[in-house]
């Protein structure tokens, strides 16, 4: 039999195969290349970017929990400028899509940065991280209500050149609200989720693990959430979907897949191997040999 | 990559030792560098251990670890047996620049820092025969490795309780010493190390740290395991800038 086609096309843009580092779980790209080809990823997407350069919340940061991890990193980045010149150039030359996870704390930063980006024109798309507090509304985060949600993706789409891809947080009551919120407001695409807010408390002091007290869980332990949510999305929107949410094998891809996503992201999974996303690109293979498939296509929202 | 424990052994109540073979590149180990370690292939424990290198034999192509129990992932190490195999990622960091030759140098070490200061004896005794090693443990019974460090150079052991060698902290055992240092290198608990930094505050010695923090990639890309700088204007990550930092550059 041939070798099935594992490419798919999000957003209007190519990719050889779903599977895409997710957002802050591989840095710049760098450290993983150690360890092998990025141009084997369908894309790369990097930590989150500001405007002004942040240094992040205090540590503890990071701490294990059942199936999974939490981390208040803070969004620590060098700003967008030292971005553009430091880290895009480099990754660029590694043969691979690069997608650029932007935050901030007003919708003029927002704008500021994609608009940085977008110029560069050394990334492929860009993906809102909306949770994040928003400053001149009393820290309300941009991801939990979808007028704001829809006037921040609106106001991006208009300074931006490049794809725009809206990742949805999870702790909100309806993701199907602010999914189509973001469609309609002119989103090219939609990936979630974000992490679950979490707590761990440490026995011997008494007092929470990590400095900032709460963080987000990611990790296998929130992946049924995940799933239950891309799903949900798949059935209400007409733009690519990603999903991400604790995938540590091909099989949990193909899970999304069939769900509705046409991407799929990995984060957590990076820390425990560093292999993790070329061994899930080869175990999607793997599975679509073993069925008989010859695109993602034929699977892709057959859960629907 | 997979190692072959060779063995594990215990050396007090709740600290072990554990030597380690296979496909690694032991000729390239720098002394304050650590490994990451896997512990169970299973969804458990998704985060690896960082344990450092306490001495990498290129003859014997092997590697020692030692380390104390405090938590599951270090109990499930102790658990394993001669001939089980480990996931472990490495060298990773930066360990500690070697000193020029001839030149007079202080080794500090405290509890469980104690053992990658081994492999740095072991590098520095190739520049210099003037080594002094001060290692501070709680009491007798927790000491390890006194007979490895002792051929190394001039040992002096302080404990908590006084069981053995000097009575006090490493800093207490620091004022009987007539003597000043071109090159201090510590490693252990974060009160020691900025005592340290303090004591020799003026001095014409150049300090060496070795720094902890809780880590999830071990390799530079999350940024979860930072330290700041001395004016807590940028921050470094301990397992790609350090864990090994000049003290005058990070705020202990
Ligand atoms: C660079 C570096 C080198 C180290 N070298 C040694 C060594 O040679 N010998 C030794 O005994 N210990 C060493 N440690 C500490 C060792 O990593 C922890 O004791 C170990 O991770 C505890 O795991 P656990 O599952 O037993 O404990 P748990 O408390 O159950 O672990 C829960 C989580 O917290 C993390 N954690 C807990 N304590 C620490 C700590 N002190 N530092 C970092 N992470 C921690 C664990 O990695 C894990 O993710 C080193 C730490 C670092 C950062
Ligand atoms: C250490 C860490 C840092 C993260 N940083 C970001 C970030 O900067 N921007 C963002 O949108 N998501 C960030 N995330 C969320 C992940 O991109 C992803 O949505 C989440 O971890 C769920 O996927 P996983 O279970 O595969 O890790 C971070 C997650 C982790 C664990
Ligand atoms: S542990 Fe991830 S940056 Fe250090």
């Amino acid at each position: 039999m041939s070798k099935p086609d594992l490419s798919v096309e999000i957003a209007g843009i190519k990719l050889k195969n779903p599977v895409m580092p997710a957002s802050g779980c591989f840095g710049y790209g760098r450290e993983y290349s150690k360890y092998y080809s990025l141009s084997k990823l369908g894309a790369v997407v990097v930590k989150a970017t500001t405007l002004k350069r942040r240094l992040g919340n205090p540590t503890p940061r990071v701490t294990e929990v059942t199936a999974g991890m939490l981390n208040a990193i803070g969004l620590a980045n060098p700003g967008v400028e030292q971005v553009v010149k430091e880290e895009l150039p480099w990754l660029a030359d590694q043969n691979v899509p690069i997608i650029v996870n932007i935050a901030g704390e007003t919708v003029s930063e927002y704008c500021q940065v994609a608009e940085i980006i977008s110029h560069s024109g050394l990334a492929q798309a860009v993906e809102l991280n909306v949770s994040c507090p928003n400053v001149k509304l009393g820290g309300l985060t941009f991801g939990a209500d979808p007028v704001i949600l829809a006037d921040l993706v609106r106001q991006v789409k208009k300074v931006c050149c490049i794809p725009v891809i809206v990742k949805l947080s999870p702790n909100v009551t309806s993701i199907t609200e602010l999914a189509l919120a973001a469609e309609q407001a002119g989103a090219d695409g939609i990936s979630l989720i974000n992490t679950l807010i979490g707590m761990k408390i440490d026995l011997k002091t008494r007092k929470p693990v990590l400095a900032n007290k709460i963080g987000g869980l990611s990790g296998p332990a929130i992946k049924p959430v995940a799933l239950r949510m891309v799903y949900e999305t798949a059935r209400i929107v007409n733009i690519p979907i990603i999903g991400m949410g604790g995938i540590y094998k091909g099989e949990d891809a193909v899970e999304f897949i069939m769900a509705g996503a046409s991407g799929v992201m990995v984060g957590t999974a990076n820390f425990t191997d560093p292999y993790a996303c070329p061994k899930i690109i080869a175990g999607i293979e793997s599975f679509m040999i073993a069925q008989g498939l010859k695109s993602l296509e034929d699977i892709r929202g057959c859960a629907l | 990559m997979i190692l072959e424990i060779e063995y594990i052994n215990n050396l007090t109540s709740d600290i072990w030792e554990m030597k380690l073979n296979g496909d690694f590149p032991f000729n390239n180990v720098q002394a304050g560098q650590f490994i990451n370690i896997r512990i169970k292939d299973s969804y458990d424990h998704l985060l690896r251990r960082p344990i450092s290198i306490a001495e990498a034999n290129t003859d014997m192509q092997s590697l020692t670890i030692v380390f104390r129990v405090v938590g599951q992932g270090t109990k499930w190490l102790s658990q394993r047996q001669k001939g089980d195999k480990l996931d472990v990622m490495g060298p990773l960091g930066v360990g500690f620049p070697l000193p020029d030759y001839n030149r007079k140098v202080l080794i500090v070490g405290g509890g469980v820092g104690v053992p990658p200061l081994y492999q740095l004896a072991v590098d520095v005794s190739k520049y210099t025969k003037n080594v002094h090693i001060l290692l501070g443990f709680r009491n007798a019974r927790e000491c390890f490795w006194q007979e490895k460090f002792a051929d190394k150079g001039e040992l002096v052991i302080a404990t908590e309780d006084g069981s053995r060698g000097v009575r006090g902290f490493v800093t207490d055992a620091l004022k009987a010493y007539k003597s000043y240092w071109d090159y201090v290198y510590a490693c252990g608990p974060r009160p020691m190390l900025k005592a340290l930094k303090q004591y020799f505050q003026g001095q014409d010695v150049k300090g060496y740290v070795s720094l902890e923090e809780r880590m999830a990639c071990g390799v530079g890309a999350c940024y979860g395991c930072v330290c700041s700088s001395e004016d807590r204007g940028e921050n470094f990550r301990i397992c790609k800038e350090g864990p090994v930092f000049p003290w005058g550059e990070v705020d202990i």
